[in-house]
């Protein structure tokens, strides 16, 4: 008894420093002290061993520009859970200043009140970054922040694989098709099928020529139907027909396994996936992968779409817009520390350099060079409220695709229905046909 | 009774027990085979639930690379080099952690052993209130708290942290630690016990001799409950120690992160890889279990003297 | 002598309903703290969410993006509508009764059998196996999910190919042993935890009783029958209740699962259905659909709890 009450005396104790620090450090972020101006700033950046932390970038910032003091913290959840944050908190007024926002995320905080229109003070600084990231952070004609990474699609192939196949990267659908069938025929994949990510790459790939959602007069036109899908639709199901894929799902641990025992040898990823198949891989096939662009393989003119990416934007209630952006504009140019999270910039300032590590795994490739091609390179796709619904339903039903229940074309079938139903959620307005 | 010290009645009684078992009347000594096939069916049982943690250990040592093309039941490289992976490893969980590891161990420490504290003693409150007190409203309460267990918990807490919000008390560690104090989970179980091993004629000497019902709760009742009371605690300690979500949405300064989080942003990340890191880290997230699992051993044996004292 | 008794019956009376108003003064004073806190921590979020079902979330103004505002609209029970229509809702209660059926006597039983045998004195040392069997309910929901994720994977799991060594090839995301897989990982994170709570129960059974009956000659398999089954009845009740509502909730073990099978769906359970509504990935979206479904859920495992509580008591008494 007499231990457990010193226990507990100990631990009020402990809980009582505990608190009242917790409380000290307030974090409404809106306080303005004698023209000082503090601004919150909420990243889900990796912030691992190794990269520049965002606290001490923003270190180098706070020491140069003291009446404007940023205080950055990491969140550590998935993108829907900062979301549902930011709504309580924006309800609550005690948001922050600045949060990191998905491009396919944008349009719902938005129609969730959850950002701020920053168009009059953002406007000087779009010329910092590449344009197709800049288009997507303002919806509806208004500017909510500034892009900070991208994530176009290119596509990763083992060289030295595919020299022993006496293969090429193919530049049409059937020169894909032909080639991924012979890699399949000695065990080996050129292309993998996902899933997980189906919901993003699906829309990326078949967007690049052109989008499935516009509005007109004020209303939503939903047209999954075109070109692009039917193409992509009839790529992935050629594949699938003749078994030439990888099938697992991207978070399974068979699809590490098949980068690894070199069973894959090909693949249509985000740029961000390179620190993570290089992770995947290890030194098994150091200097046999490289990078290049997607070819004409969907209907898309060579054109590529975004998958993922993100930029910070102003969070609604905010009382220093024009100083958050500022903040923003620098943050965002800071090529190097960005880079080093694995990021590959929005920013157009400064050429980002290949880390060391990346360009010895790549056989001496600027792959960063890769990347910023890709990203000029990007159709202009635009997402809807509730795309995460929409993104979601087309994984499943990519997943009975890939398991003979169902046809690839269904999936695009899926993304028609559950957008029309989801903007009818929303309770926003559709064009009838 | 009330001067007696815990740990030595503890060994009092463990040696009590072993001469009980010594002492076992022939026909009631368990015969080999009863034996052996007890110690076989434990031991099967231990190594099931083992099994995924020492898979977990030798994971922890792992590069990812090496978690997906080396033996899952062996290290990936040679004995004398494990050290050297162990640092790795351990290096990558502190960077990610922001160096604040074993600072966020320690916020978890405090998180878990104050909320099952309270949680604890509340829980035994109230299930020994319903179970030896006939009161109105009684049944209300229990029916109300029974009906609160089959609301998923995990929808609760957005607005748990609306309220918290209006009462100013997010991102403090008073907002982890007052909803992790309740349990109606621990009422119902301090209940349970509270009616199986607490003697009503005992309560009803205490209070002849002229006991006041705070002292015949703080010095009779909860020894006799120390059994129930240690499960309790330990339950509600792994209960707070695990818990990501509340922390999730209550918490925005990192200096106040419980351990778990830490783990948790990083699985969250869509460019997590480092499984193995992330296993050690959760590893040595166990050992504070581990040790007050051991510490909490006594009072179960604590609880089982007062028992058998009581007569 | 009859006014006598008149007055003793008074003075006895009086003196009742003094120890009633005692009663009630001590049961309510142990009971406050658990209430107050209880009030905040559950009263008022369950309103709140109650008060939500009753309502969901639209757009405010006009343009494509609602002018960028939302409002929660009154819907009466459309949400309810909306649940007990729902095909997929059904489809989840379906399965979670399955897995209720199969997963809870396996632990329950395995559970006490375990509690039993490490009360019965044959084994000397009891703490090894005591923490072993609680250990992994320790483990975090997050990283017992990529454990069993590799344990299950058919590449680089021992336990697969330890089978498939001895000619029993398995394989756990196949569609029919998907469930048996999800109840495993439940059956080892939470035996050891129900096993405590009959080890508990189990030692604070007064021992003079066992005394009492080895006097009688009872062995120690008719004690464990005779005396401790009946003892740790409470406590098995309980354990059995918790468990039946939280196999309703289930949500880990699918979630587990569909890292690496998409095949399990955003509905695959009820409860996933809840968060994933809540958090927006399924339409309709927001926690107005989302507590009504939780509400529905709540109910059906209410019902399904005193069902069971009442049968547990018709058999006690027959």
């Amino acid at each position: 008894m007499a231990a457990m009450a010193a226990v507990a005396a100990l631990s009020m104790a402990l809980a009582g420093c505990g608190s009242s620090g917790g409380s000290g450090a307030s974090k409404g972020g809106d306080t303005k002290s004698g023209g000082k101006v503090e601004l919150t700033y909420l990243h889900r950046l990796p912030d691992k061993q190794g990269m520049t932390m965002v606290k001490d970038t923003v270190a180098r910032w706070n020491k140069d520009h003291p009446n404007i003091q940023v205080k950055a913290t990491k969140f550590n959840g998935s993108p829907g859970d900062l979301i549902k944050k930011l709504e309580t908190d924006v309800k609550a007024g005690n948001a922050p200043d600045l949060a990191q926002v998905g491009y396919a995320e944008l349009p719902e905080v938005y129609t969730k009140g959850i950002v701020e229109d920053v168009t009059a003070e953002a406007g000087k600084y779009s010329k910092d970054f590449a344009e197709g990231p800049s288009k997507l952070m303002s919806v509806d004609g208004k500017v909510f922040g500034l892009p900070q990474d991208t994530g176009p699609m290119v596509y990763y192939y083992n060289k030295t694989e595919f020299d022993k196949l006496g293969i090429k990267v193919p530049t049409t659908a059937e020169e894909f098709i032909e080639s991924a069938k012979k890699a399949a025929a000695q065990g080996k994949y050129i292309m993998t099928y996902q899933p997980d990510g189906a919901g993003m790459a699906f829309s990326a790939l078949s967007g690049a020529s052109s989008p499935w959602y516009k509005i007109k007069d004020g209303k939503w036109v939903v047209n999954v139907d075109t070109p692009g899908s039917k193409a992509t639709a009839d790529f992935y199901q050629q594949l699938l027909d003749a078994k030439a894929m990888n099938l697992t799902p991207s978070t399974d641990p068979s699809f590490a396994g098949a980068f690894h025992d070199g069973s894959i040898i090909g693949s249509i990823d985000a740029a961000w996936n390179a620190p993570i198949m290089m992770d995947w891989i290890g030194d098994a096939g150091k200097g046999q992968w490289r990078v290049t662009q997607i070819g004409d393989w969907f209907k898309n003119g060579e054109k590529t779409g975004p998958n993922g990416g993100s930029g910070v934007a102003a969070i609604k209630g905010t009382k220093h817009k024009a100083e958050a952006m500022e903040f923003l504009d620098w943050f965002n140019t800071q090529v190097p520390d960005l880079t080093s999270q694995g990021l590959i910039v929005a920013a157009s300032t400064e050429k980002a350099k290949t880390p060391q590590s990346w360009t010895e795994f790549f056989g001496g490739q600027d792959v960063m060079a890769e990347f910023a091609k890709a990203n000029a390179n990007m159709g202009s796709f635009n997402y809807m409220p509730g795309f995460s619904a929409v993104s979601s339903a087309v994984g499943e039903a990519a997943d009975k695709a890939g398991k003979g229940q169902a046809k690839v074309s269904d999936a695009f079938d899926a993304a028609q229905k559950t957008s029309l139903a989801t903007l009818k959620d929303y309770g926003l307005p559709i064009a009838k046909d | 009774m009330t001067s007696a010290n815990p740990a030595r009645l503890a060994k009092k009684q463990e040696k009590l027990l072993k001469q009980k078992a010594d002492e076992l009347p022939r026909s009631m000594r368990p015969t080999k085979v009863v034996k052996i096939t007890t110690i076989v069916v434990l031991v099967f049982a231990l190594i099931y639930f083992l099994f995924p943690i020492y898979w977990a250990i030798i994971a922890s040592t792992k590069s990812p690379s090496q978690l997906v093309s080396s033996n899952g039941l062996w290290f990936a490289v040679d004995l004398k080099k494990i050290p050297q992976a162990v640092a790795t490893n351990y290096s990558i969980l502190l960077g990610w952690t922001h160096s604040q590891f074993w600072h966020w161990v320690f916020n978890s420490l405090i998180y878990s052993g104050v909320s099952a504290l309270i949680g604890t003693v509340v829980s035994v409150m109230a299930g020994y209130g319903t179970a030896k007190f006939q009161f109105r409203g009684r049944g209300v309460v229990m029916t109300i708290a029974m009906s609160a267990l089959l609301m998923p918990s995990a929808l609760m807490t957005i607005p748990q942290y609306s309220i918290f919000n209006a009462l100013h008390l997010s991102n403090t560690m008073l907002a982890v630690i007052i909803p992790c104090s309740v349990s109606p989970f621990g009422f119902f179980l301090g209940r349970v016990y509270a009616q199986s091993s607490v003697p009503t004629e005992l309560l009803e000497a205490a209070r002849i001799d002229g006991a006041g019902e705070a002292r015949i709760f703080f010095t009779i009742v909860l020894r006799i409950l120390a059994p129930a009371m240690v499960t309790i605690f330990l339950f509600l300690f792994v209960a707070t120690w695990n818990n990501f979500l509340l922390p999730l949405m209550m918490l925005s300064s990192e200096n106040l992160f419980p351990v778990t989080l830490g783990l948790y942003g990083l699985v969250s990340l869509p460019v997590f890889t480092d499984r193995g890191a992330l296993m050690m880290g959760s590893l040595l997230g166990v050992l504070p279990v581990i040790i007050l699992f051991f510490c909490l051993q006594r009072f179960w044996q604590a609880g089982l003297t007062a028992g058998s004292v009581k007569e | 002598m009859s006014h006598r008794t008149a007055a003793e019956a008074g003075a006895q009376k009086k003196g009742r309903s003094e120890i009633v108003k005692r009663n009630e003064r001590t049961g309510w004073a142990f009971m406050m703290p658990f209430c107050i806190l209880f009030a905040i921590v559950f009263i008022i979020p369950i309103a709140y969410a109650v008060y939500m079902s009753f309502f969901q979330q639209v757009a405010s103004g006009g343009g494509a993006y609602g002018g960028g505002e939302m409002i929660n609209k009154f819907v009466g029970l459309e949400n309810f509508r909306f649940t007990v229509t729902s095909a997929a809702f059904w489809t989840g209660i379906g399965r979670v009764l399955i897995y209720t059926v199969i997963q809870v006597p396996v632990m329950i039983i395995a559970a006490l059998s375990l509690a039993m045998l490490l009360d019965s004195f044959i084994v000397k040392h009891v703490t090894p196996y005591r923490l072993g069997y609680f250990l992994p309910y320790a483990i975090p929901g997050a990283i017992a999910a990529i454990i069993w994720v590799f344990l299950y994977n058919d590449q680089f799991s021992p336990i697969v190919k330890g089978l498939a060594a001895i000619g029993i090839h398995v394989n756990f995301f196949a569609p029919n042993a998907l469930i048996a897989s999800m109840a495993n990982i439940t059956t080892w994170t939470f035996t050891g935890y129900n096993m405590l709570i009959f080890l508990a129960a189990l030692q604070a059974i007064p021992r003079d009783l066992y005394e009492a009956a080895r006097i009688d000659g009872a062995n120690g398999f008719q004690i464990a029958m005779r005396i401790k089954l009946p003892n740790v009845r409470g406590a098995a009740l309980l354990a059995m209740l918790l468990s039946i509502i939280g196999s309703i909730q289930l949500f880990n073990e699918p979630q587990v699962m569909q890292t690496v099978d998409k095949g399990i769906s955003n509905s695959y359970t009820p409860m996933m259905m809840a968060m994933n509504t809540s958090r927006g990935i399924l339409t309709p979206k927001g926690d107005g659909p989302a507590s009504a479904i939780a509400i529905v859920m709540a109910l059906i495992a209410g019902v399904l709890a005193a069902l069971y509580a009442y049968i547990e008591r018709k058999v006690n008494e027959s």
